[in-house]
C-alpha cells in the first residue's frame, strides 16, 4: 500500500511531464503529418539555456536559482526554445513538406536532434549537472519529502503533477475556444481548406511547433531539479513522450496527456512494484513500455496509420 | 541422375558465361580494376592509412549498401539500422566469449538474429512513411537502452572482450578482415544490383510511387517491403558481427542511435538510388572525418561530438539543394539523354475463340457507407469473350461495383464466384492472381518507370522466380523468367498500340496514352476478368475508333471484359450486353438496343420531361 502510493505519486509526476512532451508530439502530427524527431532535444537545449544564463557550465549550488536572475534565465530559455521551434519548422519541415519528401523531414530533424545534442555535449562536459531549484521544496517536510501514510514522497512531485494538469487542461481548453486553436484544429482537419477560407497556415503551424516547445520546457523545468541532467535527459524526456503519443497513434491533446500519466505510472510500478518475492527491477524501466509500443504498431497497426493503397 | 544435373548445371554455367561476355564492357573492366587495386591497399602500407580503420569502413559501408535497399528502393526512411548491427554485433560477440563458438557460425547466427528483429519489426513496412520513421527510431533507442540496462549482457561500461579467433581459417589481422568485408561488400552490391533490375526493385519502386495502383496490379505490399526491410536488417547485422570481430570488444557505447543516423546519412548523401552510393557516402563521411578531427583539435572540441555535428549539418545541406547524392549526380554527368531503341513487338495472335461460358457471378451485392447504401443487391455475370458495359448517371453506383468485384472493398452482402470458385472474403491482389484485373479511374502511372516497366509491374503476378532471393542471386530460371516477362509486356503494349514507346518515361506520354497503358499493365497480369474504368473519359471522338478496335481486340482473346463507362457512343460500339445501374439497383439488362429502347432507361437518363 505504501509503496503503491509513492509509485503512484512519482510516476504521475514523471508522467506529466512526458504527457505534455506526448502532446507536443500529436499536435505536431495532426497539423503537418510529421514527427517532430528534435522535439526532445529543443526542449534540453531551452533547459541548458537556462542553466548556462544562470550558472554557467561551472556545477551550482541549489542556492543559486533564488536569485532574481533565474527568471531572466528561465525567459531566454523559453525564448530560445519557442524561436528553435519556429526555425525548424521554417527551415527543415515546411520546405519537405511541401515537396512531399519523407526523407527529408525524418532526416532534417533527426539531424537537428543529433546536433543540439553534440552541442550540449561539447559545451557541459561533466556527466551529470544539477539544477538549481527555483521553489522552496528542499525546505518543505525533512528535506523534500514528505510522509504520506507511511510513505516518503518527494514534495515537489505534487506541484509537478498540479502543474502539468494545470497546463494540460489550459492547452485543450485553448484549443477548444480560443480564435487561435480554432485555427489549428482547421489545419488539422484539412490544411488545404483551412488556406482557401485564408487561415494563415503557415503562421499558425510555425507558432504552434514553438509553443508546444515551450509547454513541454515549463514541465521539464519544473521536474529537473529533482534529479541530475545532462545532454540526454532533453532527448530521454522526448523519448518517453514520442511512445505515448505513439500508443494512443497521435490522438487528441488530452488522450496523449493522459498516455503520458499512465506510462510514467508504469515505469514506475516497473521500477519499484516487488509481487511476492518477483520484481522486474528500474532496469527494465526503460526497455519494456519501449518494447511494447514498438510490437503494438508492428503486429497491430491502427487503419489510419496503415499506408493508403485505395 | 547425378550426371543430368550436372550436364543442366554444366549448360546453365556456360549460357550465364555467354550473356556475360555480351555485356562486358570497358566500364566492367574499369570495375574489376579498380576492385583490384582497392584489395591491394592493405599490401601497399601506405604512409598514415591505417587498415583496421579501412575494414571497419568496408563493414559499415556493407550495412549501409544494404540499408540502401530499404530507403531507395522500397522508400522507407529506416533510422533503425544501428539496431540491427548491435543485434548482430552482441549475438555473435556473446557466442564467441561466453559459448566458444567459432567466428563464422557466430556471424552467422548474429545474421539470423537481425534478421528475426528484421521480420518482428517488420509489421512497420505496411504502415506511412512518418511511422515507419518513428518505429525504427524507437527501435534503435530500444536496443541502445537494453544494452545500457543490462551490463550482464553488453558488458557495460568495458564492453565483451572478445578472445582472438581465426577468421576463414586464418590469422584475424585488420588486412584479413579487410579482405573479407571487401568480398562481401561486393556480393552484396551484385546482389542489389540483381534484385534491383529484377521483379523486386521494380515491384518495390512501383509501390513507393502510387502504392494504390501497385496493389491494383497485384503486387503484395506487405511481403515485397518486408522482404527488402528483413534481407536489410540480415545484411546490417552480419555487418555489426564481423566488425565485433574486427574491434576485438563489444562497446554498447558504439550502438549508440547516431550510427543508426549516420549509416542513413551515408546513403542520402551517397545517392540511395544507386547500388554503390551508400558505400560511396560511407566513403565520403570518412575523408570529412579526417578533415574534421584535425579541425576539432584545432578548435579543442572532443571529437567524437565534432563528428556528429558535421554529419548533421552536411546532410541538412546536401537535402536542402534537393540534391540526390554523390552518385546519381556522377552519373548524371557521363550519361545524358542516352536512351536505348528496340523493334517493337507486334502483337500475339489471338487465341482460338472460345465458347461464352461464364467466368464470374456476383450476386446480391450489397454496400453501404455509413447510411448511404451505394450498391443494393447488384448481381451480375460476366463471359468469356464478351464485353459487358457497365452505364447509369453519376453517383449510381457503378465504381463501387467495380470496387466491390476487384476486391478494392468488401462487400456487406452478397457472394462473388469466379470460375465456380467462391472469392468474395479475398482483397485485390489475390484477385489479381486469381485472373480479375481493374484499372482505375485515374490516369495514374509509375512516374519514375518507362512504358514497358510500369506494364512489367503487372507481369509480375505470373511470375514464379521473381522472389527477392532468386533475382539477388539471379538464377538461370529467373533470368529466363525476366526475358519472357519483358517479351509479354511488349505484346500487351503492342495490342494498345503503345509498341513505339515502350522506352518512353511514362510522364512524357499523353493522358489518353497513359490511360491505354493502365490498360496494357492490367492486360499484362493475364486476366480472365477486366475491369475497366473510364476508358474514353476526355477522349476525342477521334480516339473513340481506337480505343473500340483495342476493346474488340482484348475481347477476342477470351477476356471477359467489364467496362464502366460514361461515353456512350464508345458502349455502342463496344458492348455485347449493357447493364443500367440506378440508385446502386440494376434498372435494365440486355443488349444495346434493348436498353436504349427501355422506357425505365429514358426516364432514369432524361428525367421524366417529356422532350
Amino acid at each position: 500500500m505504501t509503496i503503491a502510493l509513492q509509485v503512484l505519486v512519482s510516476g504521475l509526476a514523471a508522467g506529466g511531464v512526458y504527457g505534455l512532451f506526448a502532446v507536443g508530439y500529436s499536435l505536431i502530427y495532426r497539423l503537418t503529418g510529421i514527427v517532430h524527431f528534435a522535439f526532445g532535444d529543443l526542449v534540453g537545449l531551452g533547459v541548458f539555456t537556462t542553466l548556462l544564463v544562470l550558472a554557467g557550465t561551472t556545477p551550482v549550488s541549489r542556492a543559486g536559482a533564488t536569485e532574481p536572475r533565474f527568471l531572466l534565465a528561465l525567459l531566454v530559455g523559453l525564448l530560445l526554445c519557442v524561436l528553435a521551434g519556429i526555425a525548424t519548422y521554417v527551415g527543415l519541415v515546411q520546405p519537405y513538406l511541401s515537396r512531399g519528401s519523407t526523407v527529408g523531414w525524418v532526416a532534417g530533424t533527426a539531424a537537428v536532434a543529433f546536433a543540439i545534442r553534440a552541442a550540449i555535449g561539447a559545451t557541459f562536459q561533466r556527466s551529470s549537472y544539477v539544477f538549481p531549484d527555483p521553489l522552496p521544496f528542499h525546505d518543505v517536510g525533512r528535506s523534500g519529502f514528505v510522509h504520506l501514510g507511511g510513505a516518503q514522497v518527494q514534495a515537489r512531485a505534487f506541484f509537478v503533477i498540479g502543474l502539468a494538469v494545470a497546463l494540460a487542461l489550459a492547452s485543450a481548453w485553448f484549443l477548444e475556444r480560443s480564435r487561435y486553436g480554432r485555427g489549428l484544429r482547421a489545419v488539422a482537419d484539412d490544411a488545404e481548406g483551412a488556406r482557401f477560407v485564408g487561415v494563415p497556415v503557415e503562421l499558425l503551424v510555425a507558432l504552434a511547433f514553438g509553443l508546444v516547445g515551450a509547454l513541454a520546457m515549463i514541465a521539464a523545468i519544473a521536474a529537473v531539479p529533482g534529479e541530475a541532467v545532462n545532454a540526454n535527459t532533453g532527448t530521454l524526456l522526448g523519448l518517453k513522450g514520442l511512445v505515448a503519443a505513439l500508443a494512443v497513434r497521435f490522438g487528441p491533446p488530452l488522450h496523449a496527456f493522459a498516455a503520458g500519466l499512465v506510462l510514467g505510472v508504469i515505469e514506475a510500478a516497473i521500477a519499484n512494484v516487488h509481487l511476492g518475492g518477483w520484481q522486474l527491477g528500474p532496469s527494465y524501466r526503460e526497455v519494456l513500455p519501449l518494447a511494447f509500443v514498438l510490437l503494438l504498431i508492428s503486429l497491430r497497426p491502427s487503419p489510419e496509420a496503415l499506408e493508403e493503397r485505395e | 541422375m547425378t550426371v543430368a544435373a550436372l550436364t543442366r548445371t554444366g549448360a546453365e554455367v556456360r549460357r550465364a558465361a555467354v550473356e556475360a561476355r555480351a555485356r562486358w564492357g570497358p566500364g566492367a573492366w574499369l570495375a574489376v580494376g579498380a576492385l583490384l587495386l582497392l584489395a591491394a591497399v592493405p599490401f601497399a602500407s601506405l604512409p598514415g592509412v591505417r587498415v583496421d580503420a579501412l575494414a571497419n569502413t568496408l563493414y559499415l559501408a556493407l550495412a549501409a549498401t544494404a540499408l540502401g535497399l530499404t530507403v531507395g528502393s522500397a522508400g522507407l526512411p529506416s533510422l533503425g539500422t544501428g539496431a540491427f548491427m548491435a543485434i548482430g554485433a552482441f549475438t555473435s560477440a556473446l557466442l564467441v566469449a561466453r559459448s566458444g563458438w567459432p567466428v563464422e557460425p557466430a556471424a552467422l547466427a548474429g545474421a539470423a538474429a537481425a534478421l528475426a528483429a528484421g521480420v518482428i519489426s517488420g509489421g512497420v513496412v505496411r504502415l506511412r512513411r512518418a511511422f515507419v520513421a518513428v518505429s525504427t527510431w524507437l527501435l534503435a533507442w530500444l536496443v541502445w537502452l537494453f544494452l545500457l540496462a543490462f551490463p550482464s549482457i553488453s558488458g557495460g561500461s568495458q564492453g565483451l572482450i572478445l578472445p582472438q579467433k581465426t577468421l576463414v581459417g586464418l590469422e584475424p589481422t585488420p588486412t584479413v578482415h579487410f579482405e573479407v568485408a571487401l568480398a562481401l561488400l561486393v556480393l552484396t552490391a551484385l546482389a542489389i544490383a540483381a534484385a534491383r533490375r529484377g521483379a523486386p526493385g521494380l515491384e518495390l519502386s512501383a509501390l513507393r510511387q502510387a502504392p494504390a495502383l501497385a496493389t491494383a496490379l497485384g503486387v503484395s505490399l506487405a511481403a515485397r517491403r518486408l522482404a527488402a526491410f528483413a534481407a536489410s536488417a540480415a545484411l546490417a547485422g552480419l555487418a555489426g558481427a564481423l566488425a565485433v570481430q574486427l574491434q576485438g570488444v563489444a562497446d554498447p557505447a558504439s550502438y549508440d542511435p547516431f550510427l543508426s543516423f549516420k549509416l542513413l546519412v551515408a546513403v542520402l548523401l551517397g545517392g540511395a538510388a544507386a547500388t554503390l552510393g551508400p558505400a560511396t557516402g560511407i566513403a565520403a563521411l570518412g575523408l570529412i572525418g579526417l578533415v574534421a578531427g584535425p579541425l576539432a583539435r584545432l578548435l579543442h572540441l572532443p571529437f567524437e561530438r565534432f563528428d556528429t555535428a558535421v554529419a548533421a549539418i552536411l546532410l541538412v545541406f546536401v537535402l536542402a539543394l534537393g540534391g540526390e547524392g554523390i552518385v546519381p549526380w556522377l552519373v548524371g554527368l557521363v550519361r545524358r539523354g542516352e536512351r536505348p531503341r528496340r523493334e517493337a513487338a507486334a502483337p500475339a495472335p489471338p487465341a482460338a475463340p472460345v465458347a461464352n461460358e461464364p467466368v464470374l457471378r456476383a450476386t446480391g451485392l450489397r454496400k453501404a457507407f455509413g447510411g448511404v447504401v451505394a450498391v443494393d443487391g447488384l448481381s451480375l455475370e460476366l463471359a468469356r469473350g464478351e464485353t459487358t458495359a457497365l452505364i447509369g448517371p453519376n453517383g449510381s453506383g457503378k465504381t463501387t461495383a467495380l470496387r466491390l468485384i476487384s476486391g478494392a472493398s468488401l462487400p456487406d452482402a452478397g457472394e462473388i464466384e469466379l470460375a465456380g470458385r467462391d472469392v468474395t472474403g479475398t482483397r485485390t491482389a489475390s484477385r489479381v492472381r486469381l485472373g480479375v484485373a481493374r484499372t482505375l479511374q485515374t490516369t495514374s502511372a509509375f512516374t519514375e518507370l518507362t512504358a514497358l516497366e510500369n506494364v512489367l509491374v503487372g507481369r509480375g503476378v505470373r511470375r514464379r522466380y521473381g522472389g527477392l532471393v532468386r533475382a539477388a542471386l539471379a538464377t538461370p530460371r529467373a533470368r529466363r523468367e525476366a526475358g519472357a516477362a519483358e517479351d509479354a509486356a511488349l505484346q500487351a503494349l503492342a495490342l494498345v498500340g503503345l509498341e513505339r514507346d515502350a522506352d518512353t518515361p511514362a510522364p512524357e506520354l499523353t493522358s489518353s496514352q497513359r490511360r491505354l497503358l493502365a490498360l496494357a499493365a492490367a492486360l499484362a497480369t493475364e486476366p480472365d476478368v477486366l475491369l475497366v474504368d473510364e476508358l474514353a473519359a476526355g477522349a476525342g471522338a477521334e480516339e473513340l475508333d481506337g480505343l473500340a478496335a483495342i476493346v474488340e481486340r482484348i475481347h477476342e482473346r477470351g477476356v471477359a471484359v467489364l467496362v464502366v463507362e460514361h461515353n456512350l457512343r464508345l458502349v455502342r460500339r463496344v458492348a455485347d450486353r449493357v447493364v443500367v445501374l440506378a440508385a446502386g439497383t440494376v434498372l435494365a439488362e440486355g443488349s444495346v438496343a434493348e436498353v436504349a429502347a427501355s422506357s425505365v432507361v429514358q426516364q432514369a437518363y432524361l428525367g421524366t420531361q417529356r422532350l
